[in-house]
């Protein structure tokens, strides 16, 4: 299926970045990405998914939107209260007519998942549960107005093997925007080029990255059966 | 274009494995996206015609593709209704999309 002129036209920036081009482009318009958390955090997050041309955009937020989330980049204040899902839908929807946004259907199989939720508990569930299905995740990590980025492709070490363990994030701050943006365009490299992302992590500490690869902790259950990759 | 002697050694095979690309329809940056997207169907060594409307396109589109490891084999105004210029671009070894670096 050659990429019609409609969608050259519309993602002829991201066409002309090296490396990128029109299979990579096809495997985009081809998938499905859940995303757990919808909070003023994961903004930037949707918005770059939804920019990229990713076929269809499942929400998975169970919250209602808070003062607090007006901050981000989506949501208006005519939003807080109103279910977070059905708000960044009616937000998103209208960015591009190529992009399907859908809260997350029960039982919808995704071929990635974007993990920004909001607790270590949900992020851990979330990430595990992606593992255990084969689907190549990625997991902010929110911290002041950093954190950390874990790429988890199928086979890589798990999320609970590469976390931050030493204590709990700090209150995001604005620049928090970077760091969800980091983590969706790292899920659209594995989304867009599979069996290139190695296991990885990326920490953004003042505005600088670092990234090194991810390593398995000792018996930890991800090194049993390798899940296939979808 | 200039005034260089013409090359005495023989022109090597260029393979060119289908239709023009016509865009002279098209403004920048979709001229070189749709040359590139095209170059991306063809095998290193094989060619692409391109035909481009005058000014920033024909100036635009053979520099991006030496840039992006092409080559550029030839630049010459079209002889076809509408005029323009026609573009010869020899597909670079390790080229194209498809692949992050």
């Amino acid at each position: 299926m050659a990429l019609t002129d409609d969608r050259i036209a519309r993602y002829a920036r991201q066409l002309l970045v090296p490396g990128f081009g029109e299979e990579a482009q096809e495997q985009l318009g081809r998938s499905r990405v859940r995303v757990v958390g919808a909070d003023g955090v994961a903004s930037a997050a949707l918005v770059t998914l939804v920019q990229s041309g990713i076929g269809k955009l499942w929400i998975e937020d169970h919250e209602d939107v808070a003062p607090a989330d007006v901050e981000g980049w989506l949501y208006p204040p005519s939003a807080v209260g109103s279910p977070r899902a059905e708000a960044a839908r009616a937000v998103l929807a209208p960015m591009s007519r190529f992009v399907s946004v859908e809260a997350y259907p029960t039982g919808g199989v995704p071929t990635a998942t974007l993990v920004l939720a909001p607790s270590t508990a949900q992020a851990v569930a979330s990430a595990e549960a992606a593992r255990r299905a084969g689907i190549p995740h990625v997991v902010a990590e929110a911290d002041g107005d950093g954190g950390a980025v874990i790429s988890v492709p199928p086979g890589a070490p798990c999320y609970a093997c590469a976390r931050s363990t030493a204590g709990a994030g700090r209150p995001p701050q604005p620049g928090i925007a970077a760091l969800a943006a980091l983590a969706a365009e790292e899920l659209v490299l594995m989304i867009a080029f599979p069996g290139t992302i190695p296991g990885r992590r990326l920490d953004l500490v003042r505005g600088v990255t670092t990234l090194r690869a991810t390593t398995r902790l000792p018996g930890c259950v991800c090194a049993g059966a390798t899940p296939a990759a979808v | 274009m200039s005034g260089a002697p013409p090359d005495p050694r023989p022109a090597p095979a260029l393979r060119h494995p289908g239709a023009p690309l016509d865009i002279r329809g098209y403004a920048c940056p979709l001229t070189y996206v749709k040359t590139r997207i095209a170059l991306e169907r063809l095998r290193a060594g094989e060619v692409l015609e391109v035909w481009l409307r005058e000014g920033e396109p024909a100036e635009s589109v053979p520099r991006s593709a030496e840039e992006d490891g092409h080559r550029v084999v030839a630049v010459e105004p079209l002889l076809a209704p509408g005029g323009g210029y026609r573009v010869l671009v020899e597909k670079g070894v390790g080229t194209g999309g498809g692949r992050w670096p």
